[in-house]
């Protein structure tokens, strides 16, 4: 029998387990800033979903991170340092960093309003623009022809 | 019922190929005419509230349908481009005001200097035009596309201002303060945003994602300056129609073009002229498909250079980390610019030089990216610690390079890659230069140095910023000599004379800044010589 889940999810369970730990494991959660790990429920729904864009490649991170012994009991730390940085898994970070720095309670403790930008954008200020008496104190710097 | 039903094939008087920059710029220029002008446009119009900044996901978004490289971003408006034989990948956008939907807003001058880099430093060609004959023009584009900046910048002869200069932000004065304690060179940058209500446009609101779209209308794209009033005043703008080529006559004359409708069926629109305005990959592209008995080698193209001298301004990317939090992404990515290193030194190993434009910070995600990618920032339980230490602390700069032309750079026709309707698709071929590799490498070293006397802790470098193929110069160049150039000093082709080209592929040279005000002037220059000489222009 298929282990395939019939809802709209592209993964099997097996590659759905594979994926919170891998996940989990990229961002965890934090007690110290108050922040949920990459595996927290409402953000791995979001990474599911953002998956389908580009399913092929995130199933071959999957892929990758079991054949580097994910899932096989062995210790986290163990198979760390197999999968950051491998090229294979970029598209993987990608979608984690995407989906995780665009949830509410991530946002709000890094003092970021949780809104799009649009329509109420943000204030910047002017700087001081007498610095530039300094500039032109120096005079005319373009070349003559 | 189709598309085409509703359509006028009778013979235009003027046809433009691209909706972008130069076509739109050239459009509103010729109205006045009341010439039947028809523009065929490949993409369609935007919709401003469907921009990525409207929602939370727009830093994705940028990464997807918003994309700046088309071969990512595959909407039906685009075509592929085979850009492996680069290490500058291509960016651009295809619809209703081409590239400046996604531009950046940058809006320098060239100096007088760029126009004669062989009389001044014995390297590539002068143009045959220079900065006076362009100076009205420059003026008259400025007042269309509402351009903000503070007079007085001692890097260039005076230029008036329209609207006050951006603000610097935390940012840009923490950059200022590095520039000035070196004594280095900076202005507000001249950008084409509005930062007061401008001609029904309103003013930015910071929303910092201009890339990938103004929501706000702030950002001077094409769609909302030339177009509308273009539109208003009679011309026909065609959109989903993509020009396969132009064809030619018994008389050596272009006659018009053949081009897919929205449908996907060929259709041929007659013209009396035909002018040129794909951008510098699109225009030799299909000049290059353009290929007939008398013109086995492409339109154009007895000079053999259409196609060649690819210029792309290879940039490299600066950016400091600060302890103090600056404005993270908040803001337009233009601030202040430095032209320090701007004219040729002879003291330096390299010729021609270069603009620091200082970038503010990024996103979220993008900071999280950069952190990642550099290894700054690890994953598992050291992630939270080191990601804090970039948000809101990457400030720096770009740096853009003149590139000078090189035969060898070029734009071919990809001999199995088809776009969507079957034309073959540009393939890049491109190499960093000895004299740019040293332009790179001693404006990285000058960028770290100022970043370090502004405070910063650390620096992160991107030479050549490999995603920067955005400006795309001199495929078709512009001279005297019909030997030696594709177009003449006033945009008509040498070979075919009812075709004339207003985009970036005539540059003679790049210069060291981005060159959308000057690719305007240019298409606005071009056709005021051709009204101008209406009765006799084929002579
Ligand atoms: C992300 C990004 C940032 C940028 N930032 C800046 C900046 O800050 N400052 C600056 O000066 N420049 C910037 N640029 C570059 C700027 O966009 C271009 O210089 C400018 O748009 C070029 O104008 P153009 O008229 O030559 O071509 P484009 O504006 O590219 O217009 C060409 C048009 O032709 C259409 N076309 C092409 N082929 C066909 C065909 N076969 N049939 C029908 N239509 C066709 C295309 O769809 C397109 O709409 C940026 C570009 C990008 C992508
Ligand atoms: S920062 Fe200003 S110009 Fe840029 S997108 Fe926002 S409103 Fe538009």
């Amino acid at each position: 029998m298929s282990n395939t889940i019939a809802t709209d999810s592209l993964f099997s369970a097996d590659e759905r387990d594979a994926l919170k730990i891998l996940v989990g494991m990229i961002i965890p959660a934090s007690a110290v800033h108050n922040v949920p790990g990459a595996d927290d429920e409402l953000i791995f729904a979001d990474i599911l979903d953002s998956a389908k864009a580009n399913e092929a490649q995130i199933r071959k991170c999957v892929e990758h991170a079991v054949s580097s012994g994910l899932g096989d009991g062995l210790p986290l730390e163990q198979v760390l340092p197999e999968l950051e940085g491998h090229p294979v898994m970029a598209p993987l970070v990608s979608l984690v960093m995407q989906c995780y720095y665009r949830d509410d309670r991530v946002m709000v403790s890094l003092e970021v309003e949780p809104r799009a930008p649009f329509p109420k954008g943000f204030e910047v200020p002017q700087g001081d623009w007498s610095m530039l008496d300094a500039v032109q104190k120096r005079g005319k710097i373009w070349r003559d022809v | 019922m189709s598309v085409s039903s509703d359509i006028d094939f009778s013979p235009a008087d003027v046809l433009i190929i691209g909706a972008g920059a130069s076509g739109a710029t050239a459009a509103w220029n010729l109205a006045e005419t009341k010439m039947r002008i028809v523009c065929l446009e490949q993409g369609g119009w935007t919709n401003p509230s469907n921009y990525p900044t409207t929602g939370r996901d727009w830093e994705s978004r940028a990464q997807s349908d918003f994309s700046i490289n088309p071969n990512r971003r595959q909407q039906p408006g685009d075509y592929p481009v085979n850009d492996d034989d680069s290490p500058i990948k291509i960016a651009n956008f295809n619809g209703v005001g081409g590239g400046t939907v996604l531009y950046a807003g940058h809006y320098p001058r060239f100096h007088p200097s760029d126009f004669k880099v062989k009389s001044l430093d014995g390297v590539a060609d002068d143009w045959p035009i220079d900065y006076g004959d362009l100076e009205p023009f420059y003026a008259e584009n400025d007042r269309i596309t509402g351009v903000s900046g503070l007079a007085g910048d001692p890097a260039y002869p005076a230029k008036q201002s329209l609207m006050p200069p951006l603000p610097m932000g935390k940012s840009g004065q923490k950059l200022a303060e590095g520039f000035n304690q070196l004594g280095w060179h900076w202005w507000p940058s001249d950008s084409a945003i509005a930062t007061q209500p401008y001609n029904g446009r309103d003013q930015c609101i910071n929303l910092g994602a201009c890339i990938y779209g103004c929501a706000q209308g702030a950002k001077a794209s094409t769609d909302i300056t030339y177009w509308p009033e273009a539109v208003r005043a009679g011309v026909e703008l065609r959109t989903w129609c993509r020009v396969k080529e132009i064809n030619v006559g018994d008389d050596g004359l272009a006659s018009g073009v053949t081009y897919f409708d929205e449908d996907g069926v060929e259709q041929f629109q007659p013209a009396h002229v035909v002018i040129m305005a794909c951008n510098g990959v699109g225009t030799p592209r299909i000049l290059l498909n353009s290929v007939s008995e008398q013109f086995p080698d492409g339109l154009a193209n007895s000079s053999g250079l259409v196609g060649k001298n690819l210029m792309l301004h290879p940039y490299a990317s600066i950016q400091g980390v600060f302890e103090e939090p600056l404005d993270g992404y908040r803001g337009p990515h233009d601030s202040i610019w430095s032209q320090e290193f701007y004219e040729t030194g002879e003291e330096r190993d390299f010729i021609r030089g270069f603009t620091y434009e200082t970038t503010r910070g990024r996103g979220l995600v993008a900071t999280a990216l950069t952190g990642v990618h550099s290894g700054r920032i690890p994953w598992g339980a050291g992630h939270h610690d080191a990601y804090r230490k970039l948000h809101n602390r990457i400030a720096g700069m770009v740096a853009i390079c003149e590139d000078l032309p090189e035969e060898h750079n070029s734009v071919t026709l990809d001999p199995s890659i088809k776009d969507a309707h079957g034309i073959p698709a540009p393939k890049m071929t491109y190499s960093i230069s000895d004299n740019s590799q040293k332009m790179l490498d001693f404006a990285v070293a000058r960028a770290t140095e100022t970043l370090r006397a502004a405070g910063a802790t650390d620096v992160i470098i991107e030479s050549p910023l490999a995603s920067g193929g955005w400006h795309l110069m001199g495929t078709a160049r512009m001279g005297k000599d019909p030997q030696k150039s594709v177009v003449n000093e006033w945009g008509r082709s040498h070979d075919v004379k009812n075709l004339f080209i207003v985009d970036g592929s005539i540059f003679v040279t790049s210069a060291g800044v981005n060159p959308t005000r000057t690719i305007q002037t240019l298409a606005l220059y071009i056709t005021d010589q051709i009204k101008k000489r209406l009765t006799h222009l084929f002579d």
